[in-house]
């Protein structure tokens, strides 16, 4: 990638600096050392120089998207790296005329940080991506932004911006949400976004504007900042630093000068960037952004064109599936159930969704018990009962209607060979918010039919994950060894508020007495016989989930009583050395691959890595190098 | 018999103009943008025209492709942010795109189809290379419909010489070397700062401001213009000096119908008096304002004695040389082209029209006079003129 670069242009008296990396908007402009040292250069043009205005902006669609994430391992002296950034942006806020930053596109972490030290911000009104997602890695905005932010805007922004939005998906700010935050100074259209920009900037160095801002409410800054707190706690229960650390940096900057907030951020981030969790989410941020957008093991052919749907079942993840394909792929989608009261359930479910997003949408699903409308199906996808033999009489049906179709499975942890299906596309519950699909491969599974499997999840906007076709695959099998620790706890006289404790204590979204009730017990428990079947030494039986599957108490039969901290070791054991299985049997390509699925079908948190990364940092396997 | 309304020019306004190509400040902005920020300028100058009163876009293109592809007056309407219920067309007959737009609004506008129209042209000649697209039927040559020449316009220059030995090359440079100084001059007073808005463009060094015409070369000399090779032919007389560069650029114009004007209570600057086109020789199709010349005045029952200003089109010295000679105007009359030309400023084809406009409205408010002309020659072998009365 072509290195970033600031260029200086003369708009009359106006300084017009550019941010652009050369490519287009697809490769976001970042900030790395050779963007400095350029940036270095501009600032000495500004300073020696006749100038009654400066304007910083990107190039078009983004403005600057912060620090190079390639650049986060290599740091030697972390503090090195955030002087850097206090020494030059204070330069920029201490220029002697208006500066004004004129954010034309995504404005992420250092970009906004720049644009923070300007002393006016412009914002185009498409830019849908502004925000601070350092905290997301475990780490803190730490060229000024914990300090400037709320300096501007207040606690309650700041702690959004910095610190709720991180742990919410990454949530970023919309334009308008950032000019109601008053982050930014002035919203124009963006048709001519940079010629207002521009004339906002003349019209500040005549002082016939001003940017007249409403000074920031500290009043209530306790109750803030513990509201925020106990939202932090709720979703990484102490397991990372960084949520909290800015949090306090926050809270500091009502009292600080700049250069005493300055300080205490060289302070935070030379703890923070050298931290297992900053180094784990580096890493996890590589295996989801790039990694599974790209992976090795897809062929090269051309995908299926898909025109037409068919989906065996009408239950809960048939609908959710079908609801899915209609409003993404906008083609005819056809089901078919057993029983007419179920399809027609479904059908009133699926056209009402779809519906909302175009109104003719509704007219594509359809649906019946018998196969009549699955000729012509591209591909027919099933999801009925969780059983090899019904799912085999399905299978050989559509083959006998559909015989050109691509026949996939749903199945979470069957065979998908020996069902008669040319591959899996695995979906989770919520399939309207999980990201993963398991897209599952036997050796039968033709190069067209992974290609078309592989686009056709691209297209659903789902993040597609190729792994083998072994049971349990990877969510399910990693999730089952686990929870099978739990299990064995409680069997020992552990409680539910033990177990819960101990995965909590990792920093998991969810507990898994939570995410149990969720996936359903029934469920859980078939998942886990499948397991025994295959592996019975690793997944025995187990007396409580049996018995919580019959909406029964769990009994305790043994007396081996550990501690949180034992069944959290117990659990990680067990993790690794599942994981290892799998990789020994090649259920996936590399350990990134397991990440990736844990990180996007199970909400692991980024500052475990998915999990790989945390169990190497925590001495419990040794992976080498991971390429991702 | 039904009457027809009168028809005004309210006000004009284009982009700077810019050098075709890798190294010309537009070649990473797009032509429908370029247009998009004329309309967006000329509506913000004139804030008592409702835009859901426009009643159409005419919009001028050389190149119906790409970038100036999408029925550019419906597509630069959207762009611009007017109302869905305005509608738009484009239109295109080469160098008098503008001018032509213009006059295909003014007819809407006298037959009360529309109380006001917005008409203009764009032409991105670095992105749309002129002939590019286009596929000569083989008839032309096959069957000797018109000389080979004619297909490239700065022969049809050369031509121009060869038919009026008269005018030499050191005629045409003289022209040239005027026209430069005019522009210099212009660039000092009001006229472009009235018909001219500036515009940031993204460019491979980051974004500029375009605010000038990228032709200019206000120190160009004879000794200089003598020095240049011919451009089109061995041993010929047209040089890059005394022509009109490969340009990029936009203009728009609103333009009024009677009773509009005053229900809105515009100040319309100049009144559609006559306007004509006219078909010569496609390889001397410089000549093609003279017919167009004579045909509007013959029209109006005017002689030229009566027209104060004339805003003419310069792709080559030699083909205002051309309509000079036959007309009876002398090269350096300070009536013709006061502001200098295409020569000084670029050609940007479909564009040029309502730039010449813009001046002449501004040049006979400057001056007093009452009759403006203005004309330009096209390819394939027309002319066009359109003669206004000033009412500003």
């Amino acid at each position: 990638m072509a290195e970033t670069v600031f260029t200086l242009n003369a708009a009359g008296r106006i300084a017009l600096v550019t941010i652009d990396n050369g490519e287009d908007y697809r490769k976001p402009t970042t900030l790395g050392r050779s963007a400095f040292a350029s940036a270095v250069e501009v600032l000495d043009a500004l300073e020696h120089g006749d100038w009654e205005a400066a304007v910083f902006t990107g190039k078009p669609f983004v403005f600057c998207v912060g620090a190079d994430i390639d650049e986060f391992g290599k740091v030697e002296d972390p503090r090195e790296g955030i002087q850097a950034g206090h020494e030059l942006f204070s330069r920029i806020r201490a220029l002697p005329f208006p500066t004004v930053a004129a954010v034309n596109g995504a404005a992420l972490g250092g970009g906004l940080e720049l644009a923070l030290h300007c002393g006016a911000r412009t914002l185009a009104s498409n830019v849908r991506h502004l925000g601070f997602p350092e905290v997301a890695l475990s780490i803190i905005p730490g060229w000024g932004g914990t300090q400037l932010l709320p300096k501007l805007a207040g606690p309650e922004a700041a702690a959004k911006v910095i610190v709720l939005n991180p742990l919410r998906q990454n949530r970023l700010l919309q334009a308008v949400d950032a000019f109601e935050l008053g982050i930014v100074d002035r919203l124009f259209d963006p048709v001519e976004f940079l010629d207002e920009s521009l004339q906002f900037a003349r019209d500040l160095a005549s002082n016939s504007v001003s940017p007249a801002r409403e000074e920031p409410d500290w009043s209530d800054v306790e109750t803030v900042l513990r509201k925020a707190r106990s939202r932090v706690d709720d979703a990484v229960h102490g397991a990372t630093r960084a949520p909290y650390v800015a949090l306090d940096l926050i809270a500091g900057a009502q009292h600080w000068t700049l250069e005493e907030g300055y300080a205490a951020e060289e302070d935070a981030m030379a703890e923070l960037l050298v931290s297992d969790q900053a180094q784990a989410s580096a890493y996890a941020f590589t295996v989801v952004e790039r990694r599974s957008k790209k992976p090795p093991a897809l062929p090269d052919a051309k995908p299926r064109r898909i025109q037409k749907v068919g989906i065996v079942g009408a239950g809960l993840m048939a609908t959710q599936i079908a609801t899915l394909f209609v409003k993404r792929l906008e083609v005819p989608v056809v089901l078919r159930d057993l029983e007419q009261s179920r399809v027609d359930e479904a059908l009133q479910t699926i056209r009402k969704e779809a519906s909302e997003k175009k109104p003719f949408l509704a007219t594509l699903a359809d649906g019946g018990t018998g196969w009549e409308q699955f000729p012509g199906c591209d591909l027919v996808l099933e999801a009925v009962f969780e059983e090899l033999d019904v799912k085999r009489e399905v299978f050989a049906a559509v083959r006998e209607v559909a015989p050109d179709a691509i026949l996939a499975t749903n199945t979470s942890s069957l065979s998908v060979e020996a069902m008669g299906a040319d591959v899996g596309l695995h979906f989770f519950n919520p399939v309207a918010l999980m990201p993963l699909v398991e897209i599952v491969r036997h050796r039968g599974t033709s190069a067209e039919a992974l290609a078309t499997a592989w686009d056709v999840v691209k297209r659903l906007r789902k993040r597609g994950v190729i792994v083998g076709d072994a049971p349990g695959f990877v969510v399910n099998r990693v999730l089952t060894r686990v929870s099978r620790v739990l299990m064995e706890a409680i069997e020992n006289g552990n409680t539910t508020e033990e177990t819960d404790e101990a995965m909590l204590g990792l920093g998991m979204p969810m507990a898994p007495s939570v995410l149990l009730t969720m996936v359903g017990p029934r469920v859980a428990l078939h998942v886990l016989e499948t397991m025994h079947a295959a592996y019975p030494d690793r997944f025995p039986l187990s007396p409580a989930l049996e018995a919580i599957a019959n909406g029964e108490e769990p009994v305790a039969t043994g007396d081996n009583r550990r501690s949180v901290e034992e069944i959290r070791r117990a659990v990680l054991e067990a993790a690794a050395d599942e994981i290892g299985h799998m990789l020994d049997e090649g259920v996936v390509g590399s350990p990134a691959d397991i990440d990736a699925c844990l990180i996007l079908g199970a909400g692991y948190p980024f500052f475990l890595g998915g999990l790989t990364k945390h169990l190497e940092q925590a001495g419990l396997a040794e992976y080498g190098k991971i390429p991702a | 018999m039904r009457e027809a309304r009168e028809v005004f020019f309210v006000d004009g306004i284009r982009t700077p103009f810019g050098k075709a190509g890798p190294k010309g400040q537009y070649w990473r902005t797009r032509a429908d943008d370029l247009a998009v920020k004329a309309v967006r300028e000329l509506l913000r100058r004139n804030p008592e025209i409702p835009v859901e009163r426009i009643g159409d876009v005419a919009f001028a293109a050389t190149a119906q492709v790409g970038d100036q592809g999408l029925t550019l007056g419906r597509d630069v309407a959207l762009l611009a942010g007017l109302p869905e219920t305005v509608p738009g067309f484009a239109v295109d007959r080469m160098c008098a795109g503008a001018l032509t737009a213009v006059t295909a609004a003014a007819g809407e506008l006298a037959l009360g189809a529309v109380d006001v129209a917005l008409a203009g042209g764009v032409e991105h000649m670095g992105h749309h290379p002129m002939g590019d697209e286009v596929d000569f039927n083989p008839r032309y040559l096959s069957e000797r419909l018109i000389d080979e020449s004619a297909a490239v316009m700065g022969q049809t220059a050369e031509n121009l010489h060869d038919r009026f030995p008269a005018i030499t090359k050191e005629r045409a440079d003289a022209f040239a070397v005027r026209s430069q100084q005019r522009a210099a001059a212009a660039w000092q007073d009001g006229v472009m700062r009235e018909t001219v808005v500036p515009l940031t463009v993204f460019t491979d060094d980051g974004w500029k401001l375009a605010e000038r015409d990228e032709f200019l070369r206000p120190d160009t000399t004879m000794e200089g213009l003598a020095a240049l090779k011919p451009a089109f032919r061995a041993g010929g007389r047209v040089t890059a000096g005394n022509s009109a560069g490969l340009t990029d650029g936009a203009t728009a114009a609103f333009l009024a119908a009677e009773g509009t004007v005053e229900e809105l209570g515009l100040q319309p600057k100049l009144r559609l008096v006559a306007f004509a086109y006219a078909g010569v020789p496609p390889h001397l199709m410089g000549l093609g304002p003279v017919p167009a010349t004579q045909q509007v005045l013959a029209q109006a029952g005017l002689t030229l004695d009566d027209v104060d200003l004339f805003e003419l089109n310069e792709p080559f010295a030699v083909q205002v040389l051309t309509w000079c000679d036959e007309l009876g105007v002398a090269a350096d009359d300070p009536r013709l082209n006061p502001y200098g030309g295409a020569i000084a400023c670029g050609h940007p084809l479909a564009a040029t029209g309502v730039r010449l406009i813009s001046q002449l409205a501004y040049g006979l408010r400057e001056r007093g006079g009452r009759y403006g002309l203005t004309a330009l020659c096209v390819g394939m072998g027309m002319g066009g003129a359109v003669l206004w009365e000033n009412v500003g």
